[in-house]
């Protein structure tokens, strides 16, 4: 920007987990800054600088992004579900279930994304192959569990061991 | 023996946190009033630093405060704290920079941005020096010296012997000589180092990190800073991985304390992605020479290894990586004739330091990379060459180590089996087979703590709901988990009734923290102890109540106190609980552990083994190699927590087969090349191969319940049996790690087997 | 770290354009960003204005028709991937978005965000160059065209002048009998290519090549096609002499680097390999029609 001038800040009107918000942010603002500082869910991690780890995956508007990658301002409008708005309540998301059955995560840095690239492909993909769930978390990284135990435990909510929660 | 709580597929305690996106990790923590800090790293390998001009940096508005070396007490710290020559690292440099990436300034501001903005700012003036970037250059007379008074850039050497290896080559039928070439490895946790710092006017600093030893951490510290060791607290209760990278003092650590101690304000360093790949450290690149000399039926006589290991700019942990490759090569056969020359060198890169495995991936991938050239010429089954040379229980190493449980011809075996269901595979495939022994947690001191090295505290309360306190970390790896499972098989709850503490260094016990494969076996046993000295309390009024026959024993399983000999005569564990507080004037019950392995010899307490086979279809007009199957069998005695174990070996998997062949770190004139996560390649999802276990049962009474390490010993073997899985599928030897698919065409193409260009 | 601009949401294409006119030089465009972000974070681009278009409908299509394909820029990885209509006539374009980066960039990244960074080891170009395609560029005051292979001028740049814009991309009809096969290198599973083979070829009804056209990427600053390999393809039977012969020809006419992936040795190893096999497929697809 030119000296002595400054960015304006610009209206973001954006649902997050099913909640609305009206915030002012600055063009630069990325979606991932909205969703970790402005509105203080943390559960959304960033693992680099890049757009290569998928730890900052959210669902926007129906599909799995990379909130590092996606301007705020681009958001505005949008439905946007983070790990935050899994589970109702203390009642888990079958996919939560499923990854403590299955022990899919250690560290858990990388699990909020993975989840939700799994609910995205399921949403999208109610009976997917082992490839196409291979797939479905390719943009995620872990470097913990070496994944399979991640794809056992999408295979068995797809396989419908898990019932969906009421709400 | 009957368990009711170990080796079940219990649900990890820190599950619903994690799944829920509500473990708050280092990465997260916030704080009133916390500013954010930067460090300003050296380009140059190697140069003097003769000025830094900080003023237009701390003009600049929303810098609060900039700090250089000459903020510091000077103070060369090390991990190694027994010998302070192996002390050598200032962390923010003073005169001198060793390496590119080494801090010089760091900044606290009101945002990263303005911090960002004004590490621009920070004028420094550096005389370049001469670097040396190879370890075989920097031995040489003449090199650049990196550390003063540190001849030929020699920081440390180890001589393992035993037998008469010169006397014994002359009875070999067949001897072999080979080099081998083991790159880096970075660790690639998924969260970066970071630190937040926050001293407070009363002189007491409180650092939450992301570690796998908060002790380490507050006594490091401590000393750099100046500080009383307990006026320093570290809290680290989610950590997002650490693999060997953060045991050691970090730069985002001290700057931030450094900062804060001058602000009295908190300050939160995080490591960007390129920082943490740069600046950090990394798994020890090693050059190997092995001369083997073996009988023609394949039984081992001697073995003279020699390596030099590139340490990079400092000691860190290289010394113990030193030791243990040397040690490890050995395993997990009985060698009768060995020895092992270790050479670790500096040079100006970034330090090498510990690594999953911490120097015995690179130890495996050479000795099972030629036992199997071995095996081939001499035609003899690689299976059968290794069982013929295995550890048996009760092994031992002379002057070395005793092996009490040991499950290797066991795992041989079921691998074995396994190849043979196999058949006959297809053209371009191959299965490669590799055995590891590990030790479960390292004796020699050389941090030079009082302490025990593991200790934990049980406290029953009125609702028989347990507090376990304890100093292991748990860094992903399941230990609050495992070692909740063993206080509550120990005691005789369930998991669902123990409550742990640990993470906080004001709380917790001392514990060496989870690295060596330490916890499962060393705050295990601390653990089962303090469960034992609560459990012995509450029997004590017990048996009061219940008036049994003096020659029968009480026991508690399940919540029930019981005869052992009567089982169906039993009383509630909760009964007995207000009894005891009741009986002790209204206090808890509080159970003491602690352990620190004695008249163990000096490398490790207890060894693990396993044997695994990995098979791979190598494209032969590309080299390209894809996984199909990985198969472990592996002995870990008792298997405590079963969920925890199985996700350990996949993660090993996955992590110990990129070392094999897609990761590594280039460098150019000490300049790292693929800082990043698209061009440093790990595996995802879709590279990973099929996985199979299988476990093979052994007692270690060393352990708690019988129970070994599970979990860094795996990744042991996984690039000796890829290496040996690419000879068999194509016939190429690869000597060089990693196995990429260029490598591997061109070794065709040397072959003759390869489509040659028209 | 990303430099502040000044944030600018144009209504329509002819508002975008405008204020890329009014803006020339100091503005970027900004779609998806999934390139674009990634040279800011890294301070390699620093514009005043940053134009956001990934919003406008009218550039979101898949319109094929008798004349060929129409494919709006602001249309997504994900879009074409999914694209029942591209499936049946035009499958090598989902063929290769499957294997492009990962889910979550296919869902916001764009055709026209992608073909705009002209990164040499992209994988849409070389296909689009494949089936002959043409891209439409816009400014305020009219549009011209260009074939998209004439389009890459350089490592990451293109023929776009500072006030234009990429609007659409066309694809002309593919003849009967052709067959069109696209495979890139990695070094793990859908990564970026160190180097990729797209094969084009039309036969006649003698089953012999009547075009062929072989597109490398990752082989060369920009999109290459491999005139030599195809010259020796056309008025020939498939046979296994010529796709050695096509190979080794595509194999030295490419200009590869040398990096820490892959040294220039390697990758005109590969682009030999890859243009060999591709070629095989693509004939055979021809053939079944």
């Amino acid at each position: 920007m030119k000296e002595g001038t400054m960015a304006e800040m610009h209206r973001l009107k954006i649902r997050v987990n099913g909640e609305d918000y009206e915030l002012y942010v600055k063009p630069k603002t990325l979606l991932v800054e909205v969703i970790r500082d402005h509105l203080g869910l943390t559960g959304t991690k960033r693992g680099c600088n890049s757009g290569a780890c998928g730890a900052c995956t959210v669902i926007l508007n129906g599909m799995a992004v990379k909130s590092c990658s996606v301007l705020a301002l681009q958001a505005d409008g949008a439905e946007v579900l983070t790990v935050e708005g899994l589970a109702k309540g203390s009642e888990l998301h079958p996919l939560q279930k499923a990854f403590l059955d299955h022990g899919a995560y250690q560290c858990g840095f990388c699990t909020s994304g993975m989840l939700m690239s799994a609910k995205a492909l399921l949403d999208e993909n109610p009976s997917p192959t082992k490839e196409e769930i291979k797939e479905g978390i390719h943009g995620n990284l872990c470097r913990c569990t070496g994944y399979n135990s991640i794809v056992r435990a999408i295979a068995a909510v797809a396989e419908g061991k898990y019932e969906e929660a009421e709400r | 023996m009957k368990y009711t709580v170990i080796n079940t597929p219990l649900h990890n305690i820190d599950g619903v946190a994690k799944v829920t996106g509500r473990a708050t990790y280092t990465f997260d923590v916030k704080l009133p009033g916390m500013l954010y800090g930067k460090i300003l790293r050296s380009p140059y390998p190697h140069a003097r630093i003769l000025n830094i001009d900080t003023s237009k940096a701390e003009r600049l508005i929303g810098v609060k405060a900039v700090v250089t070396g000459k903020d510091t007490l000077g103070i060369k710290q090390g991990i190694w704290r027994r010998y302070p020559e192996l002390c050598d690292e200032e962390i923010l440099a003073r005169e001198k920079v060793r390496y590119i990436g080494e801090p010089v300034a760091a900044v606290a501001a009101v945002d990263e941005d303005t911090a960002e903005e004004a590490l621009d700012l920070i004028e420094v003036e550096y005389e370049p020096l001469p670097a040396v970037f190879d370890p075989m250059e920097a031995i040489k007379e003449g090199a650049p010296q990196i550390h003063e008074g540190v001849e030929r850039n020699i920081n440390v050497t180890r001589h393992i012997e035993w037998g008469n290896v010169d006397e014994a080559f002359k009875e070999a039928d067949y001897i072999r000589e080979d080099w081998f070439k083991c790159s880096g490895q970075a660790h690639v946790c998924m969260e970066t180092h970071c630190a937040v710092s926050s001293y407070t006017p009363d002189g007491k600093l409180t650092v939450w990190t992301s570690t796998q030893s908060p002790y380490y951490i507050q006594v490091l510290l401590a000393w750099a800073l100046g500080l009383r060791e307990n006026d320093v607290r570290v809290i680290s209760r989610y950590v997002g991985g650490g693999f060997g990278s953060k045991f050691e003092l970090d730069s985002a650590q001290f700057c931030s304390a450094l900062l804060s101690m001058k602000l009295c304000r908190p300050v939160k360093i995080v490591l960007t992605r390129e920082e943490e790949f740069t600046a950090t450290k990394r798994r020890t690149p090693m050059y190997y020479y092995v001369r083997t000399g073996v009988k023609k039926d394949g039984t081992f006589v001697a073995r003279e290894t020699r390596v030099f290991t590139d340490g990079g700019a400092y000691t860190s942990m290289g010394a113990t990586a030193l030791y243990l490759t040397g040690f490890f090569h050995s395993f997990p056969y009985k060698w009768p004739n060995y020895r092992y020359d270790g050479y670790r060198v500096y040079t100006n890169t970034m330090p090498s330091s510990a690594m999953r495995g911490f120097g015995a991936p690179q130890a495996i991938f050479v000795s099972e990379s030629q036992i199997d050239m071995i095996a081939e010429d001499l035609g003899i089954d690689p299976i059968e060459i290794r069982r013929r040379n295995a550890m048996t229980p009760d092994h031992e190493i002379p002057g070395q180590a005793t092996i009490r449980s040991c499950g290797l011809v066991e795992c041989l075996d079921k691998i074995d089996d396994w190849i043979k269901s196999r058949g006959e595979l297809p053209p371009n495939r191959g299965i490669g087979v590799a055995a590891y022994g590990f030790m479960s947690g390292g004796i020699f001191n050389w941090f030079n703590t009082p302490y025990a090295f593991s200790a934990a505290m049980v406290k029953i309360n009125i609702d028989g709901k347990v507090d376990l306190y304890i100093g292991a970390q748990d860094i992903g790896q399941g230990s609050n988990t495992t070692l909740a499972m063993i206080c509550a098989e120990e005691l005789g709850v369930r998991l669902e009734d123990v409550r742990v503490h640990t993470a906080d260094t004001d709380i917790a016990p001392v514990d060496l923290g989870a690295w060596g494969s330490r916890e499962t076996l060393m705050a295990g046993n601390a653990v089962k102890m303090a469960a034992a000295d609560a459990k012995r309390q509450l029997l004590e009024f017990a048996a009061a109540k219940m008036g049994p026959n003096i020659v029968y024993d009480l026991d508690i399983k399940d919540r029930w106190v019981y005869i052992v000999a009567r089982p169906e005569r039993r009383i509630s564990y909760f009964e007995v609980v207000k009894d005891a507080i009741r009986g002790r004037d209204g206090q808890p019950i509080i159970g003491r552990g602690h352990y620190t392995p004695h008249r163990k010899g000096m490398v490790s307490p207890a060894y693990s083994f396993g044997v695994q086979a990995v098979e791979v279809e190598v494209d032969p007009e590309t080299g390209k190699i894809k996984l199909i199957n990985a198969v472990t069998a592996h002995d870990c005695g008792q298997v405590i927590n079963p969920l925890g174990v199985h996700g350990q070996l996949e993660g090993a998997i996955a992590m110990a087969a990129g070392y094999g062949f897609t990761e590594h770190l280039p460098m150019e004139e000490g300049k790292i090349l693929n800082p990043n996560l698209v061009d440093y390649k790990i595996l995802r999802a879709g590279d990973m191969p099929e996985t199979e276990v299988f476990e093979v049962e052994s007692y270690e009474p060393e352990g708690p319940f019988g129970a070994k390490e599970a979990g860094e010993g795996l990744t042991n073997p996984t690039a000796g049996a890829l290496a040996n899985a690419v000879a068999k599928a194509v016939g190429v030897r690869i000597t060089e790690l990693p196995i990429t698919s260029e490598k591997v065409l061109k070794a065709l193409k040397e072959k003759g087997e390869g489509k040659k260009a028209d | 770290m990303i430099k502040d601009f000044r944030y600018l949401r144009p209504q329509d294409l002819q508002e975008a354009l405008g204020m890329l006119t009014e803006h020339a030089g100091e503005a970027k465009v900004i779609c998806g960003g999934q390139s674009l972000l990634i040279l800011m974070r890294q301070g390699l681009v620093a514009p005043e204005y940053l134009i956001d278009i990934k919003h406008l409908e009218e550039l979101s299509y898949i319109r094929p028709n008798e004349d060929g394909l129409r494919i709006g820029a602001t249309t997504t990885h994900r879009a074409l991937e999914k694209s029942k209509e591209l499936a049946e006539r035009y499958p090598i374009i989902p063929e290769m978005e499957e294997t492009l980066a990962s889910i979550q960039t296919r869902n916001w990244g764009t055709i026209g965000g992608n073909l705009s960074h002209a990164d040499p080891a992209g994988d849409p170009a070389p296909v689009l160059i494949a089936l002959g395609a043409k891209v439409k560029l816009a400014k305020a005051d009219g549009t011209r065209e260009m074939a998209l292979e004439d389009f890459f001028l350089d490592y990451f740049e293109t023929a776009l002048e500072e006030d234009e814009l990429l609007v659409e991309i066309s694809v002309p009809p593919v003849p009967a009998r052709t067959g069109v096969a696209f495979e890139k290198f990695t070094i793990i599973g859908c990564d970026m290519g160190i180097v990729s083979a797209t094969v084009r070829v039309t036969l006649d009804e003698g089953g012999r090549a009547a075009e062929a056209r072989v597109v490398l990427g990752g082989a060369a600053p920009t999109p290459l096609r491999a005139k030599g390999a195809e010259e020796v393809l056309v008025g020939e039977d498939l046979r296994e002499e010529l796709l050695e012969e096509a190979g080794r020809k595509a194999s030295e006419e490419c200009e590869p680097i040398s990096d820490i992936h892959a040294s220039e040795g390697y990758r005109r190893e590969l682009v030999r390999v890859l243009t060999k096999r591709m070629l095989r497929k693509a004939w055979q697809r021809a053939a079944q029609g």
